[in-house]
């Protein structure tokens, strides 16, 4: 099996900053995680991956951007992402400081909101830092006008890594929205992103992927918030062939929350894994997971969730609800929730639970004109959009499945 | 009624459920602009009757026939069967979460436009005829925002049914009212609301086993149905007639016409 690792080319930089991260991060990149690695249990990466996959060298750099391919609903600042590869021409406002990320370790300013993932736990957030090259550091200094958007096209083959990281200073409210498309090439992306909340501030996460059928989507992010900060992340994810998004979030401070929505629709053999761990480890904080996917043909679910609260984090709530549909014999679905709870005080809850769409609501539909098939096809989506029903944002909301 | 024609034509229909036929050899024909009410005991199997009309999965004919404006409504879909004119109010409407009335109502009218040939309605057009009706049946903004159903009251319910006739003006309504407990407020809604389409053209099938309801629709002709079948009917005397008596002195008297 690992006889992937011998096909990596690994990068080594001239500039002795990027040269060290690389070097770290080939240090601590054991191995590809197989059925054996217990968090990658229903998700083995390493029978997907390709010796191409981990090509970095199959596609050329292309400058040429499809800005054009997405015409966004609502005005934005817009960073792309070709095949990887940051377009380095963008548009910044007073607002937010927008630095690319091989150029941000260079400086002092991202000192503290660097590499703070423990690459032991984490193998793939490991090879993103070997592979640190491309990615943004945004700090938002001030509640930006606009969304922040972030576009990645996938059209050739190979691996392409990518790392952002993201501060939202004490008392911003903005609202990031990543975006993943692809053509039907194997390749295999690799995100982290590293995202911090300071005081009082509130950092909103959308993410919408829909990458190629052949894809290998691995995503972390891994957030941290301080007193009084909120974390919301809301994800629709219906592409790709294997796709992990884990998101690990430290609620650090008091009254710091975090909501962590997720909502999947497989087709085809379509596999995807939507992991999170909320950590609570202060006094009333709070966390809330809602998770719904929809599994049609061969598709494979998986979800793990994990809440863990500390012995000092009294008064505490953290709930979690997962709930899938399972619409043909091979659909399949695997649901790992797990609570780690140290302190007494606390409220916790999670639940799951799967089944058919509901006949009497298909017929109901059908005896008022509508058939069968876009009868389904609304109480698939009624049943997705109840993980955006809180998205407060009306145009973002309509980028989301809605009845 | 010879310029008159037949809405639905049910001939010596036999149907029920699995193997057991609970309609046994029932025949009826409803004309256009016509009031039928349809009354028995609980177990006569009223509700199969509007089941088997509907096309319910699980409800099969096995003997005779049911021809809907002429055409054999076996062969048709359920939504078909809805876009040609049938409308089935529901004893039980079902509850759809996440599914908001507004789009419900526009998925199944322009569905029914779509099946005529004509193009969706524009979304001011729609939205201008679903206000006009929902105002005469005292419909708030709110109602119609909501999830279909859910968390209404049957009153509430029984309203938005009326609505969703109202938009989709059938040729055949059936008013199943088989084994509820009936709420006065909501009936004299719906009873307008019945009343209201009737041009003439539209006819109604009305299952009930309590009178109180044809005191708010003025049925035409009233059918006493036992043992899977009419057994006598009537003009609306017959319905006075069966709440003095009960329904014990027809069933004795009547024919057994098993399948």
């Amino acid at each position: 099996m690992q006889e992937l690792l011998k096909n990596i080319v690994w990068l080594e930089d001239d500039n002795p900053v990027l040269f060290a991260w690389h070097q770290k991060g080939r240090a601590a990149f054991k191995e590809f995680p197989t059925k054996k690695t217990e968090a990658y249990k229903y998700t083995p990466v390493s029978e997907v991956l390709t010796p191409e996959m981990l090509n970095v060298k199959s596609h050329v750099k292309d400058d040429h951007c499809d800005h054009g391919a997405h015409h966004l609903p609502f005005d934005a600042y817009e960073f792309c992402f070709c095949d990887g590869h940051l377009h380095r021409h963008f548009h910044a406002g007073d607002d937010i400081e927008v630095l690319p990320i091989d150029e941000a370790v260079k400086t002092n300013e991202i000192g503290a909101y660097f590499a703070k993932i423990d690459l032991a736990q984490y193998p793939f957030a490991a090879l993103n830092t070997a592979f640190l090259k491309e990615g943004l550091f945004i700090r938002i200094h001030k509640t930006p006008q606009k969304p922040i958007v972030f576009l990645y096209h996938n059209k050739n083959r190979g691996f392409k890594n990518i790392r952002n990281v993201i501060v939202a200073d004490k008392g911003v409210k903005a609202e990031w929205i990543e975006m993943f498309e692809g053509k039907d090439e194997a390749y295999f992306l690799n995100i982290v992103n590293e995202i911090f909340v300071l005081n009082e501030a509130k950092l909103t996460h959308h993410k919408l992927q829909h990458e190629g059928e052949e894809a290998v989507h691995i995503a972390l992010s891994d957030a941290h918030v301080k007193e009084g900060g909120q974390y919301q992340s809301y994800a629709f994810e219906k592409g790709g062939k294997l796709v992990r998004n884990e998101t690990h979030v430290m609620l650090n401070q008091e009254n710091a929350s975090a909501r962590v929505n997720a909502a999947y629709h497989l087709l085809r053999k379509c596999h995807i894994d939507t992991t999170t761990n909320i950590e609570h480890l202060s006094e009333n904080t709070r966390s809330d997971q809602l998770v719904r996917g929809v599994i049609d043909d061969k598709g494979h679910g998986v979800f793990q969730g994990k809440i863990h609260i500390a012995p000092d984090a009294q008064k505490t709530e953290g709930y979690q609800i997962h709930k899938a549909l399972l619409l043909s014999d091979e659909a399949k679905v695997d649901v790992k929730p797990e609570l780690e709870i140290f302190a007494d005080d606390v409220k916790c809850s999670h639940g799951a639970t799967s089944g058919d769409l509901n006949q009497d609501e298909i017929f109901y539909l059908e005896s008022r004109g509508i058939d069968e098939t876009s009868a389904r096809q609304v109480l698939v989506n009624a049943f997705l959009q109840a993980a955006f029903d809180d998205v407060e944002n009306p145009d973002i909301k309509k980028l989301y499945p809605s009845d | 009624m010879t310029n008159k024609t037949p809405v639905l034509e049910i001939k010596n229909l036999c149907a029920g459920v699995a193997s057991q036929e609970i309609i046994q050899n029932l025949s009826l024909t409803i004309y256009e602009g016509q009031v039928h009410a349809i009354m028995g005991p609980n177990g006569a199997g009223k509700s199969t009757l509007s089941h088997v009309l509907t096309g319910k999965p699980g409800y099969e004919i096995s003997k005779g026939e049911v021809l809907f404006k002429g055409q054999d409504l076996a062969k048709l879909k359920i939504e078909d069967r809805a876009n040609e004119g049938l409308f089935l109010i529901m004893q039980y409407p079902v509850e759809i979460a996440g599914v908001s009335f507004m789009t419900f109502l526009k998925h199944a009218i322009n569905k029914k436009r779509a099946y005529q040939g004509l193009a969706p309605l524009s979304a001011p057009a729609f939205i201008k005829l679903v206000h006009e009706e929902a105002d005469k049946l005292n419909i708030s903004d709110d109602m119609l925002k909501r999830a279909v159903n859910v968390g209404f009251s049957g009153g509430e319910k029984k309203r938005m049914e009326t609505l969703q006739m109202a938009l989709l003006k059938p040729s055949l309504a059936i008013l199943d009212e088989a084994d509820s407990g009936l709420d006065i407020d909501a009936l004299k809604v719906v009873s307008k609301g019945i009343n209201d389409l009737n041009d003439g053209k539209r006819a109604l099938l009305i299952i009930t086993h309590h009178q109180d309801l044809l005191d708010y629709i003025e049925p035409d002709f009233v059918h006493v149905f036992a043992n899977g079948h009419i057994i006598k009917t009537g003009d609306k005397t017959l319905a006075y007639e069966l709440e003095a008596k009960g329904y014990t002195d027809f069933i004795k008297e009547a024919s057994c016409k098993s399948c």
